[in-house]
């Protein structure tokens, strides 16, 4: 066998070298975009530092000839909380009814996911000449909304999709039993139960949206989203603001990740902590009845998978 | 709403898309009974529990509880409360809320039911664990949270879908007693599904052998085991040998048949009598046949009946008793069960030729088809199930 002297075989270098390659080129341009942005007033757009400053990242909210940042950022924050909130509303209502094997379900199913095969931009321009058509003026709110939940949707529905595989309707029989009302289970019992899954499909809705391209490009209408925005300012700005700006959304995406992350982390910790914490105090309370806290717990555990 | 928990299943079948899953049955439990229905898988049991649950409405016929027909009623209008397998718990909520998940539904504030959902813990020795969430208890833990929170909505009658199966073995037996005593102290109707024939009949006033979406007998334990109605049941409750053959004569109330290898049966004839040529099936018991051991191999055993000569192919000690399974040949195998002071005063070996015999006021007849095997090709023998319990 071809081993090293240390006995890792030959496999294991190739396959580092190849991982290593693809977390430079994951990270190397983003690091560059992300230092450049910290370049001195008089710096230009390729390395060497010219110093270190903060001076892109004021000229950017000051908004010389820079483009349109705030307003464009505002308007691709929005448009993504829109995003998010139906996407979440509609995928949670798609994953409860695909549950039952409704007429015309496949043919449903597979309309909703043609728009994630149907090349973007084209996709885009049929938004925009349908409003052309009846004499509406695109816009953010409107026809670029409608272009970009035809990407969030389906991502959200196989979400749901699989979400919805791992849940057990026995949960909801066992709710219905106990006399909840249809409504009362939904909430009591199901929602819950999907939560962790349900930020999940909040989070892609949320990021697909924020930067989202080519479907919007078209149909946006006067006002910019702020990955159009950027687009814009790669052709006519020719200074580091682009970097600083590049360095901006990403936090803003991390932020975002982070925060949907943290609430998952958060909900099970709570449940679990709640648990630990009234556990304690149970086994104060037995010290004082002299009952140790396991003391009912059975004798083998083998049963309980 | 009626208090009786008389159930009354009058001509149900239930049907998915194509598939007969219960086919046309009628039967009636008793307020306050332990009702086990009883049968492998996919004999429709299950469908007859969520029907009278109110999780499935049947195809057609009337399901009656306390004489009113709950057909198209919600569960909680039924009065009957369901222990789902492997429990369901909700995993959101404590123990605690779990079990105060009927209250919270109807609205009772939050301080009530805590503390009537604490009461019914302490009942069960649960109430230090009550701020736990399910996923942090032992199986047996589960099960009797589960029991409580069925049971805090005040039943008329308790629907129990496998409830020891998730168990391991020890608990599997202590639990089937507790479930017992419980309905004895509640008073209430308890139907209770399985496919493990010694959990029926431990625990059930009432025994219910399905096969196939229909019942094949409904009886007392007791009765379901020493007088099977069909070769079915005998052959899936263990316990019995199976013989078949033509009826040669009738006479004096016993009826003689002969099988294909030409060995000669007795047996009593009551209510029915067969007639001269009509092929039947009767029964006898393991624990009622004597076996002897031979000096000489293969003896010519002539016209007598009651009598099958083989091999012994295998012995298995079972504590009071001793499991003795003889090779006869053109036959399937016979099953003698000799009480184990006996077996030791006159001891057997494998390989053995060996004699069985049995009294005719022993044999029990038999009605119906008589090669209706249960499924899995070999009968389960009772011994068996002792320590091969199914594991999920």
């Amino acid at each position: 066998m071809a081993r090293s002297s240390n006995g890792r075989p030959w496999t294991f270098y190739a396959l580092a070298a190849f991982f290593t390659l693809f977390v430079l080129f994951l990270y190397g341009p983003m690091s560059a975009i992300f230092i450049l942005s910290f370049q001195g007033p008089t710096g230009g757009l390729t390395f060497p530092m010219n110093g270190v400053s903060l001076h892109w990242f004021k000229a950017l909210v000051a908004q010389q000839r820079s483009g349109d940042f705030v307003g464009s950022f505002s308007r691709s924050i929005m448009l993504a909380i829109i995003v998010l909130a139906i996407t979440v509303v509609i995928s949670i209502m798609a994953g409860l009814a695909f549950r039952y094997r409704f007429r015309g379900a496949t043919a449903v199913f597979y309309m909703a996911i043609a728009s994630l095969i149907m090349p973007g931009l084209l996709l885009g321009l049929g938004v925009g000449l349908m409003f052309q058509f009846a004499h509406v003026s695109p816009a953010w709110f409107s026809s670029a909304l409608g272009a970009q939940l035809t990407w969030t949707l389906p991502f959200g529905l196989l979400i749901m999709f699989a979400v919805f595989s791992r849940f057990n309707r026995a949960y909801e029989e066992a709710a219905r039993d106990l006399g909840a009302s249809p409504w009362q289970t939904l909430w009591l019992v199901v929602l819950p139960i999907l939560l962790p899954g349900i930020i999940g499909v909040a989070l892609f809705g949320f990021t697909l949206s924020y930067d989202e391209f080519p479907r919007t490009l078209i149909p946006i209408g006067s006002r910019n989203t702020l990955p159009l925005e950027i687009w814009a300012m790669t052709t006519d700005v020719t200074s580091p603001a682009l970097y600083a700006l590049g360095t901006l959304t990403t936090a803003v995406s991390f932020v975002v990740i982070a925060v949907a992350l943290t609430s998952i982390a958060v909900i099970q910790r709570r449940r679990a902590r709640r648990q630990r914490r009234r556990t304690d105090e149970a086994e104060a309370g037995s010290a004082r009845t002299g009952r140790p806290p396991g003391s009912v717990r059975a004798p083998t555990r083998s049963g309980d998978a | 709403m009626a208090q009786s928990g008389h159930i009354e299943l009058r001509s149900v079948t239930k049907r998915f898309d194509q598939t007969l899953a219960v086919d046309d049955i009628s039967l009636t439990i008793p307020h306050g009974s332990y009702c086990c229905l009883l049968g492998p898988s996919g004999c429709g049991k299950t469908t007859i529990l969520r029907m009278i649950a109110g999780h499935e409405a049947p195809t057609a016929g009337d399901i009656r509880i306390g004489g009113e027909s709950v057909v198209g009623l919600p569960p909680v209008r039924r009065g009957t409360a369901m222990m789902f397998q492997n429990y369901a718990l909700f995993p959101h909520l404590t123990v605690l809320d779990n079990v105060a998940f009927n209250l919270r539904a109807r609205g009772v504030g939050k301080a009530e039911r805590h503390q009537r959902a604490r009461e019914v813990l302490a009942q069960v020795q649960l109430d230090q664990f009550a701020e736990r969430m399910p996923a942090q208890l032992s199986g047996g833990q589960q099960q009797r949270v589960a029991l409580s929170r069925a049971l805090i909505t005040k039943p008329r009658v308790l629907l129990l879908d496998e409830p020891l199966s998730a168990l391991d073995e020890f608990l599997r037996l202590q639990m089937r007693g507790e479930l017992r005593r419980i309905q004895r102290e509640l008073g209430i109707t308890f139907v209770h599904v399985t496919h493990t024939q010694l959990e029926a009949i431990a625990v059930a006033d009432l025994v219910v052998v399905m096969e196939e979406g229909r019942i094949e007998q409904a009886a007392s334990a007791h009765e379901i085991y020493t007088l099977p109605a069909t070769a079915y049941v005998a052959r899936f409750m263990g316990g019995q040998n199976v013989l078949a053959g033509t009826v040669i004569s009738v006479d004096g109330g016993a009826a003689t048949l002969v099988d294909g290898t030409g060995a000669r049966f007795a047996t009593p004839v009551k209510s029915m009598t067969p007639a001269k040529g009509e092929e039947i099936s009767c029964c006898i018991q393991r624990d009622r046949v004597e076996v002897e051991k031979l000096r000489a191999p293969s003896p010519s055993l002539g016209e007598a009946t009651n009598v099958l000569a083989g091999t012994v192919h295998a012995i298995e000690y079972q504590g009071s008793y001793v499991k003795v399974t003889i090779d006869v040949p053109g036959r399937e195998q016979f099953v003698a069960n000799l009480a184990a002071h006996a077996f030791l005063i006159a001891p057997l070996d494998i390989g053995d030729a060996v004699v069985a015999r049995w009294a005719t006021e022993n044999v029990h007849l038999l009605t119906g088809d008589s090669t209706k095997t249960p499924t899995g090709v070999r009968p389960p023998p009772l011994e068996a199930r002792r320590d091969g319990s199914r594991r999920r």
